[in-house]
Parts: C-alpha cells; sequence; structure tokens
C-alpha cells in the first residue's frame, strides 16, 4: 500500500510545475498544476513583473525552456529594472534557455501593427505564439501584460476567445503560462475586463495593504485548478535570493487589533 | 548559556542597568565561543549605536548583521551601511520576518537571532499581533536549527508580556537577581 501511495505522489509531483518560489509552491501544495494558465493580478508596484521574471528563471536553471513575452515595455530595459536576483546567469540568454521577446516584434513580424484586432488577428497571433512554444519546446511562458493585448481586442468576446483558445493551444503544448493582468488600485474585480478572471485556470492577485499607515505587499491565491491551496493572504518581500513570503499577521487586521 | 541546546528560543530577562553587560555576554558567547553569526533585531536603539558600542567593546561586528526597525521611524538616523537592513516602522513585523528570512538564506553557518528588545516592539504593537509574530518567528526559527534570544527589561515589562515569553520560549532566564 505504501508503494501505491508513493506512486501517487510522485505523479502527483510530476505534473507540477514547481514555481521555485518557496513560500508560492507551499500554498500551491507543491507548485502550478502543470498546464495551467494563471493570472497574476495586481495594481502597479506589487512585484508582478518580478514574480513572474523568478518563475521563469526558476524553470530555465531547472532546464525547462521558458519564454518571456514583454508586452508594454522593450524586454532589455525590463531586465534592468528587475531585482539583480543571485542566481541569474546571462548564459540562460545565450543558451536560449531564458527566451525574452518583445511582442512588438512579433506583431510586426506577421504585419499586425493596428490599433485593434479582429477575430482572424486573434487566430494567427495564438498560432505564431503556438508556433514559437512548440518550435522551442518551451515549459513556462509568461505573457507581460495580457491587459495590454486585451486593449486591443476592445469586445469582452474577443477577449474571452483569445485567452481560450490561448491557454487551450499552450495547455495541449504541457506549457504552463502566467499572464500578468493589470488593475487599479482598489478594483473590487480580478482583471480589466472581467473576462480574464473567469477563463484563468488560477488567479493570484497581489496588493497593496495599508494597514495604520503601513504599505505591505500582499500575496493571495485566489484560485487555483487541479490543487488544494491556501487561500490566505500572505507578505511578501522582493529580494536577491529571490520572493520572500511570510503569512500576514491577523491581529492588526481585526477591530481593536494592532 | 552556554550548555543550550541548538534550536532553543530563550527569554533572557534582565535590568536596564545590566543591558551591555548581558549584550557582551551573550555576543562572546554565540559569536566568539560558538563561532556563529548573529542576526540583531533591534527595536530600541538605532543600529549605528549599538555598532558604536560594540566597537568600545571590541566586539568583531563582522558576523553581526543588524535588521534595524527604529532608525527610519527617528526621521534621519537611517543611514545605509553594511550588515544593516532596515524595517521603515517596529509596526511592520511581517518585514522584521522578512528580513530575517533573507538573511537567514543569505549568511551562511548555524546562527543566532537576537531580538532587543520585546518591550520596545510592544510600545508599537498590541500584545495580540506580538504574541503572533513571535509565535511564527521562533517557529520558523526553531525549523531552521536557529537560537533565539529575546531579550526583556524587566523594569519595562508586564504580566503580558511575561506570559508571552513563557508560551513561546523554551526557557526563561532571569539575570536581575545576579546584578
Amino acid at each position: 500500500m505504501p508503494e501505491v501511495a508513493d506512486k501517487k505522489m510522485d505523479a502527483a509531483e510530476e505534473d507540477r510545475c514547481v514555481t521555485g518560489i518557496d513560500g508560492l509552491d507551499r500554498i500551491l501544495n507543491g507548485g502550478i498544476p502543470r498546464g495551467n494558465t494563471v493570472l497574476i493580478t495586481g495594481s502597479c508596484g506589487t512585484g508582478k513583473t518580478t514574480l513572474s521574471f523568478e518563475f521563469l528563471l526558476h524553470g530555465a536553471l531547472n532546464d525547462e525552456n521558458s519564454l518571456f513575452v514583454s508586452v508594454t515595455e522593450n524586454w532589455e530595459k525590463l531586465l534592468k529594472n528587475v531585482i539583480p536576483y543571485d542566481f541569474f546567469d546571462e548564459r540562460l540568454l545565450k543558451t536560449k534557455k531564458l527566451i525574452m521577446v518583445d511582442l512588438g516584434s512579433i506583431y510586426q513580424k506577421l504585419g499586425l501593427e493596428k490599433a485593434e484586432f479582429n477575430v482572424e488577428d486573434i487566430d494567427i497571433i495564438v498560432r505564431a505564439v503556438g508556433d514559437i512554444v512548440r518550435e522551442w519546446n518551451i515549459k513556462r511562458l509568461v505573457i507581460d501584460s495580457i491587459t495590454s493585448i486585451c486593449f486591443q481586442l476592445k469586445t469582452k468576446e474577443k477577449i474571452r476567445d483569445f485567452i481560450l483558445s490561448f491557454g487551450k493551444n499552450l495547455s495541449e503544448a504541457g506549457c504552463t503560462c502566467i499572464l500578468v493582468s493589470e488593475i487599479s488600485p482598489g478594483e473590487q474585480s480580478y482583471s480589466m475586463y472581467g473576462v480574464e478572471e473567469a477563463i484563468a485556470d488560477g488567479i493570484v492577485l497581489m496588493a497593496n495593504l495599508e494597514r495604520r499607515g503601513d504599505l505591505l505587499r500582499t500575496l493571495q491565491v485566489v484560485k487555483m485548478r487541479g490543487t488544494m491551496h491556501s487561500r490566505a493572504k500572505y507578505v511578501l518581500d522582493l529580494t536577491p535570493v529571490g520572493v520572500l513570503l511570510v503569512p500576514l499577521l491577523k491581529g492588526g487586521s481585526v477591530a481593536g487589533g494592532g | 548559556m552556554r550548555d543550550l541546546p541548538e534550536t532553543s528560543a530563550v527569554a533572557m530577562v534582565i535590568k536596564i542597568d545590566g543591558y551591555l553587560d548581558t549584550m557582551r555576554a551573550t555576543l562572546d558567547t554565540f559569536i566568539v565561543e560558538k563561532n556563529l553569526s548573529a542576526i540583531y533585531i533591534t527595536s530600541t536603539i538605532p543600529s549605528q549605536s549599538i555598532k558604536n558600542v560594540l566597537n568600545i567593546l571590541e566586539i568583531n561586528l563582522n558576523r553581526i548583521h543588524f535588521v534595524d526597525c527604529i532608525s527610519h521611524i527617528m526621521m534621519g538616523t537611517a543611514v545605509r551601511s553594511e550588515h544593516v537592513s532596515f524595517v521603515e516602522s517596529p509596526t511592520m513585523l511581517e518585514n522584521i520576518m522578512l528580513k530575517v528570512e533573507f538573511l537567514m538564506r543569505s549568511i551562511e553557518g548555524k546562527k543566532i537571532v537576537l531580538l532587543d528588545s520585546i518591550n520596545s516592539l510592544a510600545i508599537h504593537n498590541n500584545i495580540k499581533i506580538l504574541s503572533e509574530f513571535l509565535h511564527i518567528l521562533v517557529n520558523n526559527l526553531r525549523a531552521k536549527d536557529a537560537y533565539t534570544l529575546i531579550l526583556s527589561v524587566e523594569e519595562q515589562s508586564s504580566e503580558e508580556i511575561t506570559n508571552m515569553l513563557g508560551l513561546v520560549c523554551d526557557e526563561i532566564l532571569n539575570f536581575t537577581e545576579t546584578k
């Protein structure tokens, strides 16, 4: 019997994409179920890009080809601005274990430099990214940000179609995907258009929490299909050894507390 | 103190006039004799002042890393220096845990974490959140095989603080009678 249990355990571990971020893997009971499309959502300055980049770095260091698609800013500029991780190795870029691309350059190659995309354009983009994923055997993908892409899709129907076919395409390729989503501070929903959150397999909410004048960066896994997970709020710090997480102390958040 | 088993969490109750002697003896025991690195959480006096005192006492500062959560709120004393991590306010208890966690990962070898002091943290935080903080911190450090020493000054203590220390610590060493 213990052997059966061990095999089941091994199979479960194989199906996980270990993020490499200790605290997050513990929250997720071992990592993100492989092939999931996860929305990392939050307002500016909450650490979404840094966390996503670390997820890719750990993948690349563990021999999983990883792709970062930058939508809003030049990836070289982005690289200069993220935390200088102790474990970052330039060779990952040279050996193409970690691939950084600007979506603008993909649009240019596809002849899609326009303000609004139609259904055919969506197909072309989904196929193009899918081809890159298959060609380079990409196992981890980050798109930063999905909100900027959605801005060019205009309607909820098109956004829904895009994320659904995108997620399906990547999942079939065994690729675990993080979509970075930007929301305004104090926003009640988890995404700008309200569609992204319903379709994603997982939602990780990152926020700034003000408590008695102190501003804390927090992280909360709201949803993650395919795994048991904590739904508690954690406080995080972005450090050269990676993103660190500790539980949010509750004593300060109750009436009369802290 | 020399005989404390690893992973111990110990409260040291001292009198205010025994502060310097206690610090010197503690750092001598753990850094010099036991060859450990120290993570020194200060919420009472700015780290720079402690460094100055330790210099006078001829204690080697190379193996002491400070988590300074008082200098920032004193407006202007938080000067960046080697081996010092600043926390903006002693009310940001989670950030203190995060800085300790960072240092635990960054520093090699066995470590001791010294909290100076529980009384000054109690000025800025209520006992409920402080107990939660200590409980998580101590258990985390225990899991990482570190010693935890919590300083409590008798003159500034209360029954609540004593009870809290009794709950989270393995032992309470009382140095008030020997003075």
